[in-house]
């Protein structure tokens, strides 16, 4: 009965993803663009979550990640021709290619790691800065292949764009739970306080967070490689902006990060409220009230905000069996 | 099984263990005992791989351990315990025993991890959180489950008795004999209390001062003047 109900659940939420948000906002291009820019900061907060809650590292580098995966992709369709779809993964993978580079870092805890993975970030930024041949240098890449129409769906607007970035979010959600539910996921937990203890039962906790590190940065660099051919622009300093690691971190920690759904729901809830409500309103400085907001929701919830709903709905489920 | 050969560590200035020599055999069991700080706990640490040795041989089974990883070492069957309970954090009893075998033994055996909680005494608890809901006989339990969970040849045990009262040590060393016989295991226990090592090891190690000062059987080990000295700085006791 409690099985049925959350696929029905599931289900409506789908369909009202899918089906419901595109005939609604589908007619105003400039809310389904930002509906559109709210999930691209919403995949890179997932999977910035990814990484704390089961690698337990915290990143300030995410930036990095995007970065490399948009330019991949945008290099490999633009030069080699590289098919847009097939493109979009393989940014993926150079990001997780890329994430190699950073294993040195592994050895380091805590704010440590985090410095490291930054200074990496910037790394990344002057390479693609200096690569001129490539990369088309600090002038960027101009003209990248937009998504194409494929079995009569046009993905090259907003709508079908929208479609693109909430599928790779949707896969990506589903990944993360999948090895949250597994073994690996019950070692990644269990690694945080007593790590020791894991491998002298024969858990590889450098490989585990290795790999964490790697599909974290696998679903960044796709969702940089999608924004690349979105918006089918880059240059190195919006590729690589802190942006791409500061606005996920505030979206993760906002919506609750220990959850699988808290990153996305945080990234929707302080986008769109900074872009439709605080920004007409204080056109300069809107983001000191997503600063408050923000502080607001540590000091009172410092799980975040989906928790709250969650405890908020079981608690009226409660109330309505006891009536 | 396992060999050490002239193993020394150096921490810093200070030699925690120096030239250590002793051989294990498949399905023996040995006790390990001596003062505070003789060494015993390190001596461990080497062999599970937590502290790499600053020189000598280690094998297991013909293969050198010297460059292996912890997690390898485990999943070569060699299992171990920690003085102070280290229970797998957010998880539960049976969860903590679910990850030992996962990746210590690479398989996936429901019915072996029942058959583990139940000798261990541990089933009424087995969806207990390992870190908040355990008393202290069940923690030193648990850690004897994760280390039997990864289905070891060679048992580590670090004063799993230590701090249980009586009766709860008799039963103790019953699930431990149990164990033992089950699994056909060897074993190597650090343990204070004499009597408890005389009843479950034929053999017994002494450490002082990270060497090993005597080996043999319990009722020898325990007349020998420098064991004795080592404990007490008196001949007799």
């Amino acid at each position: 009965m409690k099985h049925a109900m959350k696929h029905a659940i599931l289900g409506a939420a789908l369909l009202a993803a899918y089906v419901g948000v595109p005939l609604l906002f589908g007619g105003t291009p400039y809310v389904m663009g930002l509906i559109v820019a709210a999930l691209t900061i919403a995949g890179v907060a997932l999977a910035w979550a990814l990484l704390g809650n089961l690698g337990g590292m915290v990143s300030f580098g995410h930036a990095a990640f995007f970065g490399v995966g948009s330019y991949t992709s945008a290099v490999l369709s633009m030069k080699l021709g590289v098919p847009v779809f097939a493109a979009l993964l393989l940014g993926g993978l150079g990001a997780a290619v890329a994430s190699v580079a950073m294993l040195p870092a592994l050895r380091l805890r805590g704010p440590y790691f985090a410095l490291a993975i930054l200074a990496y970030a910037h790394i990344f930024q002057i390479l693609a800065t200096e690569m001129t041949p490539i990369t088309g240098g600090a002038g960027g890449l101009l003209s990248i292949p937009r998504f194409p129409t494929l079995f009569g769906l046009e993905f090259g607007g907003k709508t079908g764009g929208y479609v693109i970035i909430l599928t790779i979010i949707l896969l990506s959600a589903f990944a993360y739970d999948a090895v949250r539910r597994s073994a690996w996921g019950l070692a990644l937990k269990a690694m945080h306080d007593t790590e020791i203890a894991t491998r002298v039962i024969g858990v590889p906790s450098t490989h585990l967070k290795a790999a964490m590190l790697a599909l974290s940065a696998f679903i960044t660099g796709v969702v940089g490689a999608f924004n690349a051919h979105f918006i089918s622009f880059l240059e190195p300093d919006y590729a690589f902006s802190s942006t791409w690691t500061v606005l996920p971190i505030a979206a993760a920690i906002f919506g609750g990060y220990r959850t699988v759904w808290g990153p996305v729901v945080g990234a929707l809830v302080i986008y769109l409220l900074d872009q439709l409500v605080f920004k007409p309103i204080l056109p300069h400085g809107h983001q000191m009230v997503l600063g408050v907001l923000l502080c607001a929701m540590i000091l009172l919830s410092p799980g975040g905000l989906l928790p709250v709903l969650l405890r908020r709905r079981r608690s009226e489920g409660g109330r309505h069996a006891h009536a | 099984m396992l060999t050490l050969e002239g193993v020394h560590v150096n921490f810093g200035g200070v030699q925690a263990l120096k030239s250590a020599s002793f051989a294990v055999a498949e399905g023996e069991s040995i006790g390990l005992v001596g003062p505070n700080g003789a060494g015993k706990t390190t001596l461990f640490n080497v062999i599970s791989g937590v502290v790499r040795p600053s020189g000598g041989r280690l094998d297991f089974r013909g293969q050198s351990l010297l460059k292996l990883p912890e997690w390898k070492r485990a999943r070569l069957g060699i299992g171990r315990s920690f003085q102070i309970p280290r229970p797998l954090g957010h998880c539960t009893v049976r969860e903590n025993l679910i990850v030992a075998q996962r990746f210590g033994a690479r398989t996936n055996d429901p019915q072996r991890i029942d058959e583990i909680l139940d000798i261990l005494n541990l089933r009424d608890k087995a969806d207990s959180d390992a870190t908040t809901e355990l008393a202290l006989t069940e923690h030193k339990a648990l850690e004897v489950g994760k280390a039997l969970a990864t289905n070891p040849s060679l048992l580590l045990l670090d004063e799993v008795l230590a701090g249980l009262e009586t009766t709860s040590k008799r039963a103790f060393m019953e699930r431990l004999g149990a164990v033992r016989d089950r699994y056909k295991l060897a074993m190597v226990i650090i343990e204070h209390d004499i009597p408890t090592i005389a009843a479950l090891c034929p053999r017994v190690l002494v450490l002082n001062f990270g060497q090993i000062i005597a080996d043999g059987a319990p009722d020898a080990v325990f007349r020998d003047p420098e064991v004795i000295r080592s404990y007490t700085g008196e001949t007799t006791l």
